[in-house]
């Protein structure tokens, strides 16, 4: 399995792909929105079947970015097993933690490279904040299977390399009250590129402190 | 009526002093109550404005302090062990919430997960695994997921509370502090303010200023003074409510809570107290007054005393002069009025004396008629033509009578003899003229004019005789010799008036009748009879009349001779 690096100004995202077997890659596409029709950004959109294959001691990587005082990205999906390097690029020192049954940790003030990376190795949400920064956050998705994108400003996605079969696809977003197996669909067999169209319903924007970056930026 | 008087001076003094100290108390009354009242009212409304604020105030600060608190890392943290069953530790939450409380000075710590269910609670009492949504600042803090605060009650107890989000940097759960009203915040609140203050609803009072203070009854009358509050409209006007003796003005002001009843803030003034400075100034104007009114009665009394006694004087002295002293004179002791009124009055009674003395003085030598009818000026100045009677009568032998008695015993004498005649001659209305030494001349019909002169010039005489036969008797049986009369009566027209100079002015009548009187009386003595009268006279006495001879007489000055006739006797019977 190789691993794709993303860089810290990926956009759109184009979420980690393994190595499939070439044959049999195809691409689904759509969008998210909301029922009036608004496009959600910074949705999640993963296969959800069949179930991935085995992690093996090869572990992928990624990167959430500390770029004024703001995570970057906001939110970043990844497979369990991942390890995520948390750099600091400001010029001021970052405490970085998470209180997440997914994933419980604490950086403590570093700049630069000066972190370890850490292991996520459950599924589920983890919230990241500052502990010096109470309007830095920042949220990483650990999904089971290396299938996901996320939505860019215009609610689109693209999710390539999927392989042959059928499958279901779900869509989680942080204000989203729905759980993501129950927006689960179909994907279409025959067609080449296939079009999964979901529709979400979003709980208003949570009212915070003075907050100087979206986690549902993208 | 010197009573009478000083009394209505007394009084209409009193009056008027009352009267003014009763309006000045009145308008003092009106205008310090009503100031005073309104300075309550204003201090009710300013208490109540400095509750709301401090209120306000003291949610800002415990908002502040627990969104400090809630950023505390060591917090987030240990809020943070909730989420793993095998971390979570509820007795160490509360611990930490017994820390948070002496931290902060508050007396409520709850802390709940992100959905309001209580973890851990300090003090202790609550169970753990309760939602605490119910509670409307946790209620309003999961919806906003920030914080909110609010006045609610918990254990019967009133707080102020506050729920702030944990951030962690979701939301993972809400910190709840409270902070008690209790007794102590209204007794503060008493004491910078001046008023008493309660917070209650209609069925109980959570906190008052009277409880640290022991007024039990009046904690007890709150709330039925507030159902008389809170049941008008227009509460921001304080009103008069009664605990006990005292009174007090009221003001419910409304208090935002989330309670099951509407809680208020009764705040009280004193109406007494506030009116404490006007009895101050009303008992200083009632004594001022009522020195005033000592000093207005003092001076009426001495005033009415300084009038009423000269009047007193006055008046006893006109008593004295109605008592016929005219010798008293009213005391002069003033030059006002009232010493005119008096030195008038004495120079009145002088008046009155002069007369009277005068009046004496003629009497003794004239009639008593004769002088009042001058001092009357009855008697015409110019002169009158009048027809009256003439009586002359002497005594004869008065020459050897005096020869043969002493001087004094012979003025004793005459002096009876003398008492006899006037008192006969005024007996019959006469007036006894002239006295001529031993005789007398009497006449009727003047000064006072009357019709029966001549009768009563004929019964005067026959009077005379009577009498001075009876005084012989008692001259004889003193060994003194009889007295013999000789009376002559006349009538016809005279001049009457004042005659002579103007210090020796009298009344007397002139003219021929008086001369022929005095001529009749001279003929007595040759006819030897007592009593003759002219022919006119006995003309018009008529037959009642007992008449003796008759004489043609010749009379000096006279060529004619005259008919006289002697007059012996009344009438029988008569």
């Amino acid at each position: 399995m190789a691993s794709h690096f993303v860089p810290c100004h990926w956009l759109p995202l184009l979420a980690l792909v393994l190595a499939q077997p070439a044959a049999a890659a195809r691409s689904v596409s759509g969008s998210v929105t909301a029922p009036q029709g608004a496009a959600i950004a910074g949705a999640v959109v993963f296969l959800q079947e069949p179930a991935p294959p085995p992690t093996d001691s090869q572990h992928a990587a990624a990167v959430v970015d500390q770029v004024e005082k703001t995570f970057v990205p906001g939110i970043l999906p990844i497979m369990v097993g991942t390890y995520v390097r948390f750099p600091n690029h400001d010029q001021i020192q970052h405490h970085v933690y998470s209180f997440s049954p997914t994933k419980t940790f604490e950086l403590p003030l570093y700049k630069g490279e000066a972190a370890p990376a850490v292991l996520f190795d459950k599924v589920g949400v983890v919230k990241i904040g500052c502990n010096i920064h109470d309007w830095m956050s920042g949220i990483i998705l650990v999904l089971p299977t290396p299938h996901f994108t996320v939505t860019d400003a215009s609610g689109k996605y693209v999710l390539d390399n999927v392989p042959e079969g059928n499958y279901t696809l779900a869509v989680w977003h942080a204000q989203s009250n729905v759980k993501p197996e129950d927006t689960a669909r179909q994907v279409p067999t025959r067609e080449e590129v296939a079009n999964v169209n979901f529709t979400l319903t979003l709980s208003p924007a949570r009212p915070r402190p003075p907050v100087h970056g979206s986690r549902a930026d993208p | 009526m010197g009573r009478s008087l000083r009394t209505a001076i007394f009084v209409a003094f009193s009056i008027l002093i009352l009267a003014v100290l009763l309006a000045t108390l009145g308008l003092t009354q009106w205008v310090v109550g009503r100031e005073a009242v309104r300075g309550l009212s204003r201090d009710l409304r300013t208490t109540g404005q400095v509750f709301a604020s401090q209120l306000q105030e003291r949610a800002v600060r415990l908002q502040t302090n627990s969104t400090l608190l809630a950023s505390d890392f060591a917090l987030k943290r240990v809020f943070a062990t909730h989420f793993d069953p095998e971390r979570y530790d509820a007795e160490t939450l509360a611990s930490a919430g017994l820390s948070y409380r002496q931290r902060l000075g508050v007396q409520l710590v709850w802390m709940t997960d992100e959905a309001g269910t209580l973890l851990a609670a300090s003090p202790a009492g609550k169970p753990l695994g309760q939602s605490l949504a119910a509670f409307a600042p946790l209620r309003e803090a999961i919806e906003s997921q920030a914080a909110a605060t609010g006045i609610v009650e918990v254990d019967g107890k009133l707080y102020q509370m506050v729920a702030v989000p944990v951030l962690g940097p979701d939301v993972i759960g809400f910190l709840l502090l409270g902070q008690i009203i209790d007794d102590s915040v209204a007794a503060r609140l008493q004491q910078e303010t001046h008023s008493d203050v309660a917070f209650l609803t209609a069925s109980h009072v959570f906190a008052s200023s009277w409880a640290t203070s022991g007024q039990h009854e009046r904690v007890r009358a709150a709330t039925s003074g507030l159902a008389a509050l809170s049941g008008r409209s227009g509460a921001l006007d304080p009103v008069p409510l009664q605990t006990g003796t005292e009174r007090f003005l009221s003001l419910a002001v409304p208090v935002d809570a989330h309670l099951s009843e509407p809680l208020y803030a009764l705040i009280q003034g004193s109406y007494d107290a506030a009116l404490a400075p006007l009895h101050a100034l009303q008992w200083r104007i009632a004594a001022i007054g009522s020195l005033g009114l000592a000093g207005a009665l003092l001076t009426g009394m001495l005033l009415a005393r300084s009038i009423t006694r000269p009047v007193r004087a006055l008046v006893q002295a006109m008593h004295e002069v109605l008592r016929g002293n005219l010798q008293h004179r009213a005391p002069v002791e003033r030059k006002d009025e009232l010493g005119f009124l008096a030195n008038s009055f004495n120079e009145m009674v002088g008046g009155l004396q002069e007369r009277e003395r005068i009046k004496d003085t003629f009497g003794r030598f004239v009639s008593r008629d004769v002088a009042a009818a001058v001092l009357n000026g009855r008697v015409p100045m110019a002169g009158e033509r009048l027809e009256v009677s003439i009586l002359f009568q002497d005594i004869r032998g008065f020459s050897a009578l005096a020869e043969k008695l002493d001087p004094a015993a012979l003025l004793q004498v005459l002096n009876q003899f003398f008492t006899e005649v006037v008192t006969a001659v005024e007996a019959e209305g006469g007036v006894v003229k002239q006295f001529t030494g031993d005789g007398v001349m009497a006449l009727f019909g003047a000064p006072q004019a009357r019709v029966d002169h001549v009768e009563c010039a004929a019964r005067a005489g026959l009077g005379i005789v009577e009498r001075v036969a009876r005084l012989n008797v008692l001259l004889q049986s003193g060994g003194t010799p009889p007295l013999q009369i000789g009376i002559g009566v006349h009538t016809g027209e005279v001049v009457a008036g004042l005659i002579g100079p103007d210090a020796r002015v009298e009344y007397g009548v002139v003219g021929e009748p008086v001369n022929l009187a005095s001529r009749i009386e001279a003929l007595t003595k040759d006819l030897k009879a007592t009593i003759l009268v002219s022919a006119e006279i006995a003309a018009r006495l008529g037959p009642r009349f007992v008449l003796g001879r008759t004489a043609m007489l010749p009379v000096k000055g006279r060529t004619d001779p005259i008919e006289v006739v002697e007059l012996l006797a009344h009438p029988t019977g008569a």
